[in-house]
């Protein structure tokens, strides 16, 4: 993203409480990627050294996935990753400044837009997933909790709104 | 309006959108919140299925191998193996005229087979192969040209990302797909290898003058060094797959792990790096998961509305048989490459072919491997073809321009091409590894 540079000492008070916990879940995701290979590999280790595999990894990757993917977004974005074909927004910023603004701020505004949708949608999901104890894996072997996944899917699709705020804010008032 | 021109609709609107710089996934989102909205006329069923797809669509075990590889691809740039690849093949091709071309294509190819990113090796074997190039009297032209080349073998020979994304769209075996790399991957780096030799003798204008070099000459105890810890993990990680004794899950959890091990027992790794390593990790895993998401929601919008089958008739109609399909298809594909990354490419396309495919009886294999060959053209390609960006920001360099490096890389992209057309024409060379095939 060449319109916003990184001046993290300039960013007012909000803005940085905003990158600092957008870190923080990036930090949580990382360390989510570390624990997933460490138990992927228990796991070949217990079935074939032990020849018992370990219950529930199956279940933990499938519900880390999602996890690890909502807790990175908002900071994929914050550091101008989110993929992009971004020629003509270049071309445009260079031919007039304005019209580049503004078509940017559209495009941020749209990815507002859906992403709440996606929030708005999911807030019921969880509160059933949460009321009626849903899990995952079988009774009895190992079950896994449903719940704390749509509360980050949640909680990153609520940071990566206000991310997508935050790159209107910087441009028009930093 | 029928569904199947709302979808053409929010086909068209999500292609303009995309090109006028929305994020590829967001304009996936909103083209396919709008498309359901008007072929069903009801938000609530829009948003249902947008959050749908949010919670469900990679919420499975098998989604493990994306960071898995990813991470593994990652440590293996980070703890050196680029340069040991880079040495074992010099020392294998120095004598030949055009030799240091010719190694930085084996050690791409080498370290193609432990890591599955393009854009990795192309950062990497600038770094470490131009300079060496230049110094030895390759013009720069050429000497970022085989770089930028070379580096789509990272996409071809297995372990790859594309051909992960591949497998998941079309729900094919994971373990096929690299193995049908294989032929493809090892017939290009041939190839590049040739036309690099042929250049060094026919156009020395292109190539320049290098000096027969007589660096880089390996005692065998070094060159088993450098080579046995890469050795190591593309037989844990390929054979682990191909011997059944992984999945291709755990075999990135694997070769992750072994990458690990090993960067720290040679003391090649910090904590601190590995780090770097891990949050690098989280936002490749997290973009292109995020794609996988909206891709997902776009394929179900374009189901809802019959495109993919409507085409499908439309195809059968035209009478354009398979050549005239799969030729159009990969007009599309190297075009598309030239302003979209591959990994939306194909998460675009590969949705919307399938169901014209299908009926066609055609080996989803051998597709895939057409696939990802006729993306990976596109970045070799102007006006945008991303590993040459990737070369020019990791160059730095103001004398070599980004015209310098498209002309550099244009004999590569037409030697892709050929392969790609020998792929098309001989199946075989895709498919003729995986048994029962």
């Amino acid at each position: 993203m060449p319109q916003n540079k990184t001046h993290p000492q300039r960013d007012p008070f909000p803005l940085r409480v905003l990158d600092s916990a957008t870190q923080g879940l990036n930090v949580l995701g990382s360390a989510l990627i570390l624990m997933l290979m460490v138990l992927v590999g228990i796991d070949v280790a217990g079935r074939n050294l032990f020849g018992k595999p370990v219950s529930g990894v199956p279940e933990i990757v499938t519900l880390s996935i999602v996890a690890i993917v909502f807790l990175q977004i908002p900071q994929a974005l914050r550091a101008g990753r989110m993929t992009q074909s971004d020629a003509f927004l270049n071309w445009l910023n260079r031919a007039s400044p304005a019209a580049g603004k503004a078509l940017a701020t559209l495009f941020d505004l749209a990815g507002i837009a859906v992403v709440w949708v996606i929030v708005r949608t999911t807030w019921p999901i969880f509160t059933r997933a949460w009321d009626r104890s849903e899990f995952i894996g079988a009774l009895g072997d190992f079950t896994a909790p449903v719940w704390p996944v749509k509360l980050i899917l949640i909680i990153g699709g609520a940071m990566l709104i206000l991310q997508f705020a935050a790159r209107i804010w910087r441009r028009f008032f930093i | 309006m029928t569904p199947f021109e709302i979808g053409l609709i929010s086909l068209a609107f999500m292609c303009v959108a995309v090109m006028l710089g929305l994020f590829v996934p967001i304009a996936l989102m909103v083209s396919s919140y709008l498309g359901v909205w008007a072929i069903k006329g009801s938000p609530l069923l829009a948003s249902k299925l947008l959050a749908l797809a949010a919670n469900d669509a990679i919420s499975s075990y098998f989604f493990g191998v994306i960071p898995l590889f990813v991470l593994m691809g990652f440590i293996v740039s980070e703890a050196g193996f680029g340069r040991d690849a880079f040495d074992v093949a010099n020392a294998m091709f120095r004598r030949l005229r055009g030799g240091l071309g010719v190694s930085t294509v084996g050690a791409n190819a080498i370290f193609a087979a432990i890591t599955g990113i393009s854009i990795a090796s192309a950062a990497i074997f600038t770094k470490i192969a131009v300079p060496q190039m230049i110094r030895h009297g390759y013009s720069s032209r050429f000497a970022v040209g085989v770089v930028a080349g070379s580096s789509v073998l990272g996409m071809m020979i297995p372990p790859s990302l594309l051909l992960i994304l591949f497998g998941i769209l079309a729900e094919q075996s994971i373990g096929d797909l690299f193995l049908a790399g294989v032929g493809p991957g090892l017939l290009l780096a041939v190839f590049f290898a040739v036309g690099i030799v042929s250049m060094a003798v026919w156009a020395p204008g292109f190539v320049g003058h290098p000096d027969t070099g007589d660096e880089g000459q390996l005692a065998p105890a070094q060159f088993f060094a450098k080579g046995a810890p890469i050795a190591v993990l593309i037989f844990v990680v390929l054979g682990g797959i191909y011997a059944g004794v992984f999945t291709p899950v755990e075999a990135g959890a694997m070769g992750a792990i072994g990458a690990l091990f090993l960067g720290f027992v040679m003391r090649r790794l910090t904590f601190a790096r590995l780090w770097n390593v891990l949050v690098e990790t989280g936002l490749v895993t997290a973009t292109v998961c995020f794609l996988i998401i909206a891709a997902q929601m776009y394929s179900r919008m374009l189901a809802l509305s019959g495109v993919p089958a409507g085409l499908g008739g439309l195809a059968a109609n035209a009478d354009l048989g398979l050549w005239g399909v799969m030729l159009i298809y990969v007009a599309i594909l190297v075009f598309l490459g030239m302003i979209l990354d591959s990994s939306s490419i194909m998460l675009i396309m590969v949705p919307l072919m399938l169901p014209v495919i299908i009926p066609m009886q055609v080996d989803l294999i051998w597709f895939g491997i057409v696939t990802v060959l006729a993306v990976e053209i596109g970045l070799l390609t102007p006006p945008f073809g991303i590993s040459v960006y990737v070369i020019k920001a990791t160059l730095d360099d103001p004398d070599i321009s980004l015209a310098d490096i498209f002309r550099g890389a244009a004999p590569f992209a037409l030697i892709m091409l050929a392969v790609l057309a020998l792929v098309l024409i001989f199946p075989s060379i895709a498919t003729g590894l995986i048994p029962g095939h």
